[in-house]
């Protein structure tokens, strides 16, 4: 409850109300993070937009369309200059006083909020369905591509939970892993897998030492490229990585970073594979 | 005499003949200044036509213009203003033509107090409302007390040679980066990526309540500078000398100082740190108008609001609808001056 409160607060004081109510006009769309530009993919509605950021890079044709910057350093005057009639961004979207600067201007803008759980995709999803005035559909969409996927994570709650570390890029140097209240921890709570990094608070570099300590079974790394999933021999034997238990049997995956922690409906295939594949008996 | 040289390279006597055309020149710069706000107001993401804005415009363009355009000019004017009159009065202060507030520290002691704002100021029970007011003020405060240490540290260990003040600066920026550094890795995600487009510079945030308050500290603080161009004038004759014909030498110190780091705290406060401008304005400014502080400030104030209103220009148009951070611009343009400058004054 408190993070909701705090959610609605950070809203207030960043610009941009939480609703997930149909939008004046949502015929022309700006949007402001990859995962919001993938949902309108997914519910049909690309025709709509008008302008993405730099993190919407799924599917690949999104790219097309103008780019007003990174999400969270838009430009108040690109955005307006493609005349949208609704900006709709992800709730780290900024900086505020753009979005104050947007909203003088009359246009109306939209924070979805953000909850990294399964169920948070499917929220994500009827919550952008609904401020499109595209409720219904959505929900035929979900209930064939979505809610099954969902379904089988759930399936693997009995099982044992494997102690799994994320990290971002190859794991060169110190590598930053996903502690408490990151995208990271959020996915590996959707895997159903142990965060042997929960202690920690936010993303934080790891010394080979800790990384030892620590020694997690297996070893996610979200890196750009590919979003299947692939086995990172090299990264086995770095010196971050070298000494624990998933480099030594051969445990440790590379996958595309924005598939993994993007909660868009793809997270939900990436989080299905990887859920699998902590279950798989492993052969060395 | 290297340690006490004038700022400028160049005699005052190779300025002698063209004396009657110093306040011309500045009338140019003028005009320049007004020919760049023009192009800066009209061009942008969105295209406006100056009819639409007298007239009959729509309700768009007109917050466009007003709210977003308008108050972004402004500040960028200001902000180059601030950093030219300051780096001008610094470089007269440690009689170094090096002396930018870049390159000896005083923009990273800025940048700390305001990310120390940043990342500490809800903590502090701040509300978001008084943002607009401390973090200049907090801003402020750290230019003046890296402004206050680089000027004891000097006057303790030796002199304000080029090569001291320099490794000070590197000493000092160093120190910021450790400051900077702790508070990345404390701040959460989006604290985060606040503070590293703060290091890169941007005139986007500018509003009209945000510009108020720089607007009068930036203002206050170089007219003070420019009623001090006499005193810096006799400083240049070295310090003792100076004294001697009458200055009031720990005072005018003081000012300076104290003047530079409001100007140089406020603009950093609202734009993040923009590179280059300080050192690089005062000396075209020098080589237009001579080493003379009275003609040398208005020259550099308005070089630097336009110049600097002219590299925002590039930065929110060169990749409209998305914008680059305006350091970006400065920095590479200002960069490779200073090689020139030190290939320029190194003896030969």
């Amino acid at each position: 409850m408190i993070r909701y409160a705090a959610l609605a607060f950070g809203a207030i004081l960043a610009g941009g109300a939480f609703a997930c109510e149909h939008a004046a006009d949502a015929s022309r769309i700006a949007v402001a993070g990859g995962s919001l530009t993938e949902i309108l993919y997914f519910l049909g509605a690309e025709e709509r937009i008008v302008a993405v950021d730099t993190t919407s890079v799924h599917p690949p044709e999104a790219t097309r369309h103008p780019s007003v910057g990174y999400v969270r350093a838009l430009s108040a005057e690109g955005l307006l200059s493609l005349s949208p009639s609704l900006v709709l961004g992800e709730d780290d979207m900024g900086p505020p006083d753009v979005l104050t600067q947007i909203q003088r201007t009359g246009v109306d803008i939209v924070r979805i909020p953000e909850m990294r759980s399964a169920d948070g995709i499917l929220a994500k999803v009827r919550c952008v369905a609904a401020v499109l005035g595209l409720s219904g559909a959505a929900e035929s969409s979900i209930s064939v591509h979505l809610a099954p996927k969902v379904e089988e994570l759930a399936t693997l709650a009995g099982a044992a939970h494997p102690r799994v570390a994320l990290l971002l890029g190859d794991a060169q140097g110190a590598p930053l892993a996903a502690g408490q209240g990151t995208s990271g921890d959020g996915l590996l709570r959707m895997v159903l897998a142990e965060n042997v990094f929960a202690n920690v608070v936010g993303w934080k570099p790891m010394s080979p030492e800790a990384m030892a300590t620590a020694n997690p079974d297996f070893v996610l790394l979200a890196t750009r490229g590919s979003a299947d999933l692939r086995l990172a021999r090299s990264a086995a034997s770095t010196p971050a990585l070298r000494l624990t238990a998933a480099a030594r049997a051969g445990r440790v995956v590379a996958l595309d970073g924005m598939a993994l922690l993007g909660f868009g409906p793809r997270t939900l295939t990436t989080a299905l594979e990887v859920a699998r594949m902590l279950r798989e008996p492993w052969a060395e | 005499m290297t340690q006490g040289a004038p700022a400028a390279a160049a005699s005052p006597a190779t300025w002698l003949p063209y004396l009657p055309t110093r306040p011309a020149l500045i009338g140019v710069l003028g005009l320049m200044l007004v020919a760049a706000v023009v192009a800066a107001l009209a061009h942008g993401a969105v295209p406006l036509s100056f009819g639409h804005l007298l007239g009959a415009g729509d309700g768009l363009e007109r917050t466009v213009f007003l709210e977003i355009r308008a108050p972004r000019v402004v500040l960028a004017g200001l902000a180059g203003t601030a950093l030219a009159v300051s780096g001008t009065a610094l470089q007269g202060l440690f009689r170094n033509p090096l002396a930018d507030p870049g390159l000896i520290g005083v923009s990273s002691g800025a940048a700390v107090g305001a990310i120390t704002m940043i990342v500490l100021g809800s903590a502090l029970g701040l509300g978001a409302g008084s943002a607009p007011y401390t973090l200049p003020l907090a801003a402020v405060a750290g230019a003046a007390l890296v402004t206050l240490f680089l000027y004891a540290f000097a006057n303790r260990y030796g002199h304000f040679s080029v090569v001291t003040i320099l490794l000070v600066g590197i000493a000092v920026n160093a120190l910021a980066g450790v400051a900077i550094g702790i508070f990345q890795y404390v701040s959460d995600d989006g604290q985060l990526r606040s503070l590293v487009f703060w290091m890169m510079g941007s005139f986007g945030r500018a509003t009209w309540l945000l510009i108020l308050p720089v607007a009068l500290l930036i203002a206050a603080a170089s007219w003070i500078l420019l009623r001090h161009a006499r005193p810096l004038d006799l400083l240049q004759l070295g310090e003792p000398q100076a004294f001697h014909l009458g200055v009031d030498v720990k005072r005018l110190k003081r000012r300076v100082i104290f003047c530079s780091a409001t100007a140089v705290g406020a603009g950093v406060a609202v734009s993040g740190i923009v590179g280059f401008v300080g050192l690089v304005v005062p000396h075209i400014a020098r080589l237009l108008v001579g080493p003379e502080h009275r003609y040398l400030m208005p020259a550099a104030a308005t070089l630097g609001a336009g110049l600097t209103i002219l590299a925002d220009l590039v930065a929110r148009t060169v990749t409209a609808p998305a914008e680059i951070p305006v350091s970006l611009v400065t920095s590479a343009l200002g960069a490779p001056f200073f090689l020139w400058l030190i290939a320029r004054v190194r003896p030969r």
